[in-house]
């Protein structure tokens, strides 16, 4: 399978192409030819993938000219609609980085646009490949929670500023943290509510750590009604300390009618350390969640079953109706859910006033 | 600890907390209340010359100050009072279940110049305290996103807590705590939204769970983010925050504290709906300590009658908010400019 990787715009570019290079069956070829977004110093382009060991072409449409099967989009927030239109000129399966896009209308034109010719459109939310979010989807929808009332998330992180300082540039990344955080935990609660639809966002943002560094919102929390009844509330901010030595955190804790349940994405490791370096140890283990969700997109049809939970396909369930149903990659129409939040999040915070949805 | 005689009005969980600790700051205590726990309560802390009063004006006339554990919506009555007495006052959070009733409660005591203080005992809880020095020394820089999370069992103990009417709810009741420390960190309150979920309204029984979640933003920019839980009878007792600004973050999980677990006691154990705490001093004994100093040296406590109030304001726009669905703006008083200021 050839897979194409376009653009290295994005921060997960580069981790991409490391799983995608180690991957059996696999062949990547990768092409940046517009980094002009790029910062003084940041390499990109086909320094990055000789760094990274993978092929290069210097042009999109060489990369296509080689027949990939599918293709990873990776370029900043606002210009991923050209590519993905690209993908599907060329009938190619594309994953797109999240957001989706920067606006509604670029959302939905990128959905028909792959609708019509007959591509899938996944994004890139690899949170839902977590085992963390496999157990508390099981617990939820196996009724071992009973029915939800509140959720507390939090994804945090460092400021993107250095490499990749687009993501601060409110125009190329359509807004700032509230943009960059707020749909990874409203992807996993679109998932996890399975139809249910989200009807309200209220959000509140600020530049207080960041005034006159960058433009974007830093810190916001974003409150977000369902349908079902339940109510989230998601706190998106680059808070974690610039030299904080782990580079944040998605956790969220779940209060339903029979239980409280808590799920971290990021805390299976063992933990020391390093007296050499005189720094923290951190060592991750289980399930990759770029590896498992390059996998799920392009092997969906190895997609798990039951008591197969290898962390390499979709991440099977256990109990009752609904908990069983494999993870699968968002697509695009999950995407544009997700994008809606975060767009209505922002007309909130301009008016201080909940935002209905559809 | 000066010589003091308390009056202790109400025998019910906050009363068996403070009690204790009176007697350990050498209080003379006399306990009153209007079911007969007051007596009982008062056998129990005899040997400590605890007695009990046939009625609020026979404790009013053996106290200098009173401590008010009784249910909210009995505050006001009760402190104005005791404040027409002449009497300094402690009042168990929230002050009242109206801005109007806290108001009137507070400019009584100024007017009669006596001392009433808001039993916020979460400003003596030692992680918080030492959460808040550390902020207003800078470890954070400016504040910028403040979470807070308090979980207990849903207090079926009294039937009072689960009316709305009676206690203003988990919003008023518990998550008032968290509002006045993020007041107290991040400054004024100009805009709060809140949503509430689950069993909102008495009777409640054991089983039943409760959950609001509220956004404050601050006059600075600052946003607050309140989680609060009346949970299932195994809820263990826990709070946590996380603080963070341009220079640092401080955070806190009750959960995680390593100096003291039971690792297992052969049955699932029960949860707790006042914060068992003796890794460091009773929080009790140091807030009631405050008080009596303040009562006798003349000093400004911790926590004032206005910081009561203006939590009693962030509580019940997120009441309202939760009520109506609407974002509600609080006006931003002349007292909290002077807070700002000097802080």
């Amino acid at each position: 399978m050839k897979v194409g990787l376009l653009s290295f715009a994005h921060v997960h570019a580069a981790g991409y192409a490391t799983v995608l290079r180690g991957m059996d069956g696999v062949e990547v070829r990768a092409s940046d030819p517009s980094a002009e977004s790029a910062g003084p110093g940041e390499v990109r382009g086909r320094a990055l993938a000789e760094r990274l060991g993978v092929p290069y072409a210097e042009t999109y449409e060489e990369l296509f000219d080689w027949g990939p099967d599918a293709v990873v989009v990776a370029s900043e927030n606002a210009r991923h609609r050209p590519l993905v239109e690209l993908a599907a000129k060329h009938g190619v399966d594309v994953l797109c980085e999240k957001p989706l896009a920067t606006t509604v209308a670029d959302g939905e034109a990128m959905v028909a646009a792959c609708r019509e010719a007959g591509v899938r459109l996944g994004v890139a939310y690899p949170v839902r490949f977590s085992p963390a979010y496999a157990a508390l989807r099981r617990a939820v929808r196996g009724g071992g929670t009973g029915r939800v009332l509140t959720v507390a998330g939090a994804n945090n992180g460092r400021i993107p500023s250095g490499d990749r300082a687009w993501f601060t540039d409110p125009e190329l990344a359509g807004g700032g943290a509230l943009m960059d955080h707020t749909v990874h935990i409203a992807d996993l609660l679109d998932d996890l509510f399975d139809g249910a639809h989200a009807t309200e966002v209220y959000a509140q943002t600020n530049n207080v750590m960041y005034a006159g560094e960058v433009d974007a919102d830093t810190a916001g929390l974003v409150t977000v009604r369902y349908d079902n009844g339940a109510v989230a509330t998601i706190d998106c901010s680059w808070s974690q300390p610039a030299h904080h030595p782990v580079w944040g955190g998605l956790e969220l804790q779940l209060v339903g009618e029979r239980a409280t349940v808590e799920m971290d994405a990021f805390g299976q490791n063992v933990t020391g350390f390093d007296e050499r370096s005189r720094s923290p140890v951190q060592l991750p283990w289980g399930t990759d969640l770029d590896s498992a969700l390059l996998r799920a997109f392009l092997f969906p049809e190895t997609a798990a079953g039951p008591g197969e939970g290898s962390g390499a396909g979709p991440v099977p369930g256990g109990g009752a109706d609904g908990a069983d149903e494999a993870i699968r990659v968002a697509d695009g129409e999950a995407g544009l859910r997700s994008l809606r939040i975060a767009l209505a999040g922002y007309a909130s915070a301009r008016t201080g006033r909940p935002v209905p949805l559809r | 600890m000066p010589d003091m005689d308390i009056g202790l009005i109400g025998a019910g969980g906050i009363a068996r907390a403070h009690l204790p600790a009176w007697v350990e700051l050498g209080a003379r205590v006399t306990v009153f209340s209007t079911d007969d726990n007051a007596g009982k309560l008062a056998e129990r802390y005899g040997a400590h010359g605890v007695v009990a009063a046939r009625s609020l004006d026979e404790l009013l006339a053996r106290s200098t100050a009173v401590d008010i554990c009784t249910p909210t919506h009995t505050h006001r009555e009760i402190a104005l009072t005791a404040i027409r007495a002449g009497k300094h006052v402690v009042c168990e959070k929230p002050l009242a279940l109206s801005v109007e009733h806290a108001r009137e409660m507070a400019e009584a005591a100024e007017a009669a110049g006596v001392v009433l203080f808001p039993a916020h005992v979460v400003r003596w809880f030692p992680e918080y305290a030492a959460l808040a020095e550390a902020v207003r020394d800078g470890a954070v820089g400016e504040p910028a996103v403040l979470r807070f999370t308090r979980t207990g069992a849903y207090p079926v103990w009294a039937p009072w807590f689960a009316d709305a009417a009676l206690s203003g709810g988990i919003l008023l009741d518990q998550m008032v705590h968290d509002f006045d420390f993020a007041q107290l960190l991040a400054g004024p309150v100009v805009r709060v939204h809140a949503q509430a979920r689950g069993h909102l309204e008495a009777p409640a029984v054991e089983g039943c769970v409760a959950a609001s979640t509220a956004v404050l933003t601050h006059a600075s920019g600052a946003v607050s983010h309140v989680h609060g839980v009346w949970g299932l009878p195994d809820s263990a007792f826990r709070t946590t925050f996380r603080v963070a600004g341009r220079d640092g973050v401080l955070h806190h999980d009750s959960a995680q504290t390593k100096a003291f677990r039971v690792v297992a006691q052969g049955e699932r154990a029960r949860g707790e709906g006042i914060p068992a705490t003796d890794l460091a001093e009773s929080p009790f004994v140091a807030e009631l300590r405050d008080f009596a100093a303040a009562v006798t040296g003349g000093g400004t406590p911790r926590v004032t009658a206005r910081d009561g109030l203006e939590a009693v304001r962030i509580a019940v726009a997120a009441a309202e908010s939760a009520r109506t669905g609407r974002a509600v703006e609080l006006e931003t008083t002349h007292h909290e400019t002077e807070e700002v200021a000097a802080r």
